[in-house]
């Protein structure tokens, strides 16, 4: 057989990897997916009635708002909007120091490991669920649901943080190491400078998952826009509810955009977001 | 600025990577204080290797290396580490391939990087730099010529500036020992004759040892007073630079030179 180049030793071929494994897990999430559509039972005739609800609602929401209590809806957004704030700072106070200490390279496995797991629990409970388990220590306040969004950011943060930290070039960490420099003078110098955008971004982000979630809080009733929602779903004041719906949208992607802005100002040095190239 | 001297003495040393690959097999070597030495080999003979044992980044097998007062030792030995280990580093600097400048941060900044070593917690944390340390920075960066440049961040530099810089870190340290591994594969010929004049600078008006990695022949010869070659992680060539003709060249590299092997794109010398 002729071959295409003069060698007297052809180099050994390499083995074309197998794929079983690879085509076992698709057949699995396959059948997954076909059970699940099978198990849930999709009632397809309430299904159809759907968009004509749909309709009679948003028309008895939005056809006219009631603006009267626009004002008690204001104060109400501004305590939903504090309780995500003071989630977030607390959120980040906490999970700083930690995302640092679950960082491989930084802190000792023996540190990184328990740490990762429980930012891994925190992120497996939704912050409803966290909120009830404070709030049968505390009792209901707006409070409640700021502790619950901040111990919700730790699982988030801590994550983002520690990934950010191990994912930044190894260059400046070797150049600290090779001065003679700490632990301390690693992650200040080897880490942050080059994290440091990425993570800030990260606390914006949070804070504006925060200020959705503030609201979710409310209809369980720990105060803010939420709550305010609840009482008025109940009584079906629906006018009033499609205010408030309003206020909440408004206030949402205000908050979504500025932080988006900033967002981006961070990371890419401009306030909008760069087209890619195609 | 003060600078106090330090030999370099490898004793039988070894290295065997963890994959079980014998990166440098027995090597022995002294070199004086205030030496200028180029280290040249094929890719993988183990020049990396032997420039980061010096400064611990690598640690060795078996055999010792003194620099100074400063003892390394093999599997089995007493082992630098801690503070004794950082002391070792704080008088070796060390020049990359890649800059490895933190790049979003200062130029002085990255240059009193330099200081880590003598600068305590709080003023690491809050980047307030002792008044001192700052002049140094500077006089630093004098040398290198960039001093306009202090407070630009150092990814608006071009390659040959940063590579000037991360030298300047080098001098902050105020090192007895610099290391550069490979400090032009990534710089055009200009360039690179500029960075390898400083290192010769360096070593010639402040009497700093330093030991260089070069992938181009001409570059080592031209440069260096002593020409190490290395070849499957052995001293195959120790002499000056002149004394290496082309059949020494043969013997480091196992070949005969070829225009890829110099800067200026002939296969001479
Ligand atoms: N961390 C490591 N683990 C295992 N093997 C390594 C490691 N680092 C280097 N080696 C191997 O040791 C040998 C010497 O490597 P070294 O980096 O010292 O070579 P070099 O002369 O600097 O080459 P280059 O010119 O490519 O930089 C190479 O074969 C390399 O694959
Ligand atoms: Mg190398």
């Amino acid at each position: 057989m002729a071959t295409l180049i003069a060698q007297q030793q052809p180099t050994a071929r390499p083995v074309k990897p197998t794929t079983q494994l690879r085509t076992t897990l698709w057949l699995l999430v396959s059948l997954i997916v076909v059970a699940a559509f099978w198990s849930v039972q999709i009632k397809w005739s309430s299904l159809a009635d759907f968009p004509s609800q749909l309709i009679k609602y948003l028309g008895l929401m939005l056809f006219p708002p009631d603006w009267s209590k626009f004002g008690e809806a204001f104060k109400a957004t501004i305590l939903s909007v504090q309780m995500a704030w003071i989630g977030t700072i607390l959120g980040i106070i906490v999970s700083f120091p930690l995302s640092f200490l679950a960082s491989r390279g930084l802190a000792p496995r023996a540190v990184n490991a328990p740490l990762r797991f429980i930012f891994a629990v925190i992120r497996a409970v939704p912050e409803v669920v966290i909120a009830i388990l404070i709030l049968s220590v505390t009792g209901l306040t707006p409070f409640t649901g700021a502790l619950a969004l901040a111990v919700g950011s730790i699982g988030t943060l801590g994550k983002w943080g520690y990934e950010a930290f191990e994912g930044v070039d190894p260059g400046p960490k070797e150049a600290v190491r090779s001065t003679g420099g700490g632990t301390l003078a690693l992650i200040r110098w080897g880490v942050w400078p080059s994290a440091a955008p990425e993570v800030l971004s990260f606390w914006l982000y949070r804070f504006e998952i925060n200020v959705r979630a503030s609201a979710i809080l409310g209809l369980i009733g720990a105060g803010g826009i939420g709550k305010m929602l609840q009482d008025n779903v109940q009584f079906r004041n629906w006018d009033a509810v499609g205010m408030l719906l309003v206020v909440v949208v408004v206030v949402t992607m205000a908050i979504d955009q500025i932080s988006g802005a900033v967002r981006n100002k961070l990371i890419h040095g401009t306030w909008r977001a760069p087209r890619r190239a195609s | 600025m003060e600078h106090t001297a330090a030999d370099i003495r490898f004793s039988d040393v070894s290295v065997t990577y963890p994959n079980g690959y014998t990166g440098l097999k027995t090597i022995d070597l002294n070199i004086p204080a205030g030496e200028m030495v180029g280290i040249v080999g094929l890719s993988g003979a183990g020049k990396s290797t032997l420039i980061r044992t010096i400064n611990g980044l690598v640690p060795i097998t078996s055999g010792s290396i003194t620099v100074g007062a400063h003892q390394l030792n093999g599997r089995g030995g007493a082992q630098l580490r801690g503070k004794d280990l950082r002391e070792l580093r704080s008088n070796v600097g060390m020049v990359f391939q890649s800059f490895n400048l933190a790049k979003r941060t200062t130029v002085l900044n990255n240059v009193l990087m330099g200081r880590l070593y003598h600068t305590s917690a709080w003023r690491i944390l809050l980047g307030a730099w002792k008044n001192d340390d700052v002049e140094l920075a500077m006089s630093a960066l004098e040398r290198v010529e960039i001093v306009p440049k202090a407070y630009e961040k150092a990814s608006s530099l071009s390659g040959g500036q940063q590579q000037r810089v991360a030298i300047a870190r080098t001098l902050a340290q105020r090192p007895q020992v610099i290391l550069a591994d490979e400090p032009v594969a990534s710089l055009d010929p200009p360039t690179s004759h500029v960075v390898m004049r400083d290192l010769q600078r360096i070593n010639a008006d402040l009497g700093i040892t330093v030991m260089v990695n070069l992938h181009f022949l001409d570059l080592a010869r031209r440069y260096s007073d002593r020409l190490i070659g290395l070849r499957s992680g052995e001293v195959v060539f120790d002499g000056a630079g002149a004394d290496a003709d082309e059949s020494v060249f043969e013997n480091i590299y196992g070949r005969s030179l070829t225009a890829e092997d110099v800067l200026d794109g002939q296969a001479v010398l």
